[in-house]
């Protein structure tokens, strides 16, 4: 191939991004000019935004309720990370608690997280603890998950080191498993992170006060369409926004 | 102390029914370098591993100043075939590693490493991380991490075995120079003939698998050794020749 038809190719890998997001807003336009109640113009939707800042919705402007969402789901984070990280160390290092509580969790685990949500309500009401709860068994999961198994699969070269220099095992886990485990145990958080998101909207779609699930289900209940989409956005940047958190905390933790 | 630094008695090892190892002995002297050339799947890794209690022989013993082999009393390092450096040490903490393990004082520590850093020209690498590192200077912090240790016995299986020719050269001459330094007892593992007779005190060559000593052979050159020297060109046929018998 010569260089003029890789340069054309470069171009077009270019531009058909901008062309297909384009293509989004116009269809987008002509949807609204269908029917604008059911489907608002982007311009609605950014002034739906814009008031959220000045008229509150239920005592709270957006930036209260953006940081009731994020507030259950870092503390559901936090204790899943502390809960689950060891747990899954745990679990992949030693045999006999893989095989007793390891099973039991296998048990549990392929139920999904929102399914839980009704005994969760029935037993607990519709309080912040039952939502940071369910929260909670979202991220939990694949937190627990990629821990044991990059600790069990551990690369067992990295291991023999240990063992030539007569490394102890507690020194083989901590100086060498640990450490090695790091980028899965991210990749964890990360989907961890963007389930949380997820459970907590459902959460706050049922019977919550404040939070971004909170609005778009506000949204629905008064036929506001803008402010339904605003949520949506908003809970997608929140989203966004927590990436770029743990990829700098990333970066920061692990070097490798 | 007796002369020998290293006793190998009638080593024998089996994977279930697969007999690698097949009653091998040899003597290794104190500060000797000793290179082993066998062909591919002969055994050679095995034989490093047990020397190291990785894998516990069938049979047989490994004596160390006259007391069995054992990583707890003995300082053995191993530099593996694959990159073993861990990528979430920088260079110089993959280099103390071994010495941390072995509680080692923090000024034992500091000065090892930096004269270890210094023979392999790594200073200004000391603070990254060994993927910011081509792989030959990665397996090079892999080689420093061993020698730091002072170790009784170092094992290094086919360390160059990735590297092109030129890099092989400068790494050979490194390890020697490491070796000279650090006065350590040297096993080193090769399918290089070249490379062996360049390196080693004395040479043992193994047969195909199960694995058994063809021959140990003394090497008489003095060093640096010139690698076009007549009787340089003469160990290597020698050796080749012993091998085409198989
Ligand atoms: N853990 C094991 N279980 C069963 N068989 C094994 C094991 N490790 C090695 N072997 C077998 O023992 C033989 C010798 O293997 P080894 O790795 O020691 O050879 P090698 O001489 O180091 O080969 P190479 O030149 O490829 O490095 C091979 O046939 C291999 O398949
Ligand atoms: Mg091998």
């Amino acid at each position: 191939m010569n260089n003029k038809n890789i340069l054309i190719k470069q171009i077009l890998y270019l531009v058909l991004p901008v062309i297909s997001v384009l293509l989004l807003i116009v269809l987008w336009f002509f949807a609204s000019s269908v029917n604008r109640v059911l489907v608002p113009t982007p311009g609605d939707v950014i002034d739906r935004f814009v008031k959220t800042f000045t008229n509150p919705i239920n005592n709270q402007y957006i930036w209260g309720h953006i940081w009731a969402s994020l507030r259950r789901v870092l503390i559901a984070l936090f204790f899943s990370c502390s809960i689950g990280i060891p747990f899954g160390i745990l679990i992949g290092w030693n045999k006999t608690a893989e095989a007793t509580v390891g099973s039991l969790f296998e048990l549990i685990r392929p139920i999904p997280p929102i399914a839980w949500l009704p005994l969760i309500v029935m037993l607990l009401g519709i309080g912040e603890i039952p939502k940071i709860l369910i929260v909670f068994i979202g991220t939990f999961t694949p937190i627990v998950l990629n821990t044991a198994t990059s600790i069990k699969l551990v690369d067992p070269l990295y291991l023999d080191v240990g063992k030539m220099f007569n490394a102890n095992s507690m020194k083989l886990l901590f100086n060498i498993a640990l450490p090695a485990s790091m980028p899965a145990i991210f990749a964890g958080f990360r989907t961890a992170t963007s389930g949380g998101l997820m459970v907590v909207m459902a959460a706050e779609m049922i019977g919550a006060q404040e939070g971004l699930g909170f609005i778009i289900q506000r949204g629905m209940d008064a036929f506001d369409v803008p402010l339904i989409m605003v949520g949506m956005v908003v809970i997608g940047l929140v989203g966004v926004f927590l990436a770029v958190v743990t990829n700098y905390l990333e970066k920061l933790v692990c070097h490798g | 102390m007796s002369e020998n630094k290293i006793q190998v008695k009638n080593l024998t090892h089996a994977f279930g029914d697969l007999l690698v190892l097949d009653d091998i002995s040899f003597n290794i002297k104190n500060e000797e370098f000793v290179c082993v050339v066998g062909p591919t799947g002969c055994g050679k890794t095995t034989f490093l591993n047990l020397l190291t209690r990785l894998i516990i022989p069938t049979s047989g013993e490994i004596l160390i100043d006259g007391i069995p082999a054992d990583p707890k009393i003995h300082n053995i390092s191993f530099a593996f075939q694959e990159p073993s450096a861990f990528p979430w040490l920088t260079v110089e903490e993959n280099i103390a590693y071994g010495m941390k393990i072995k509680k080692e004082s923090k000024d034992v520590i500091k000065k090892r490493t930096d004269e270890v850093l210094n023979l392999l020209g790594l200073q200004k690498f000391r603070k990254q991380y060994p993927h910011q590192l081509s792989v030959s200077s990665e397996q090079r912090i892999v080689i420093g991490r061993s020698f730091a240790m002072h170790p009784d016995l170092l094992l290094m299986d086919e360390p160059y075995g990735q590297m092109d020719i030129k890099m092989r050269f400068y790494l050979e001459d490194e390890v020697i120079r490491l070796w000279k330094n650090f006065k350590s007892t040297v096993i080193f593992i090769t399918h290089n003939i070249e490379e062996a007779i360049y390196l080693a005190d004395k040479v043992i060559i193994l047969t195909n698998k199960p694995a058994k000593i063809k021959e140990e052979l003394e090497i008489n050159i003095p060093r640096p050794r010139d690698i076009a020297s007549k009787e340089f060109i003469e160990y290597r046929k020698y050796v080749t020749d012993q091998i085409k018998w198989w």
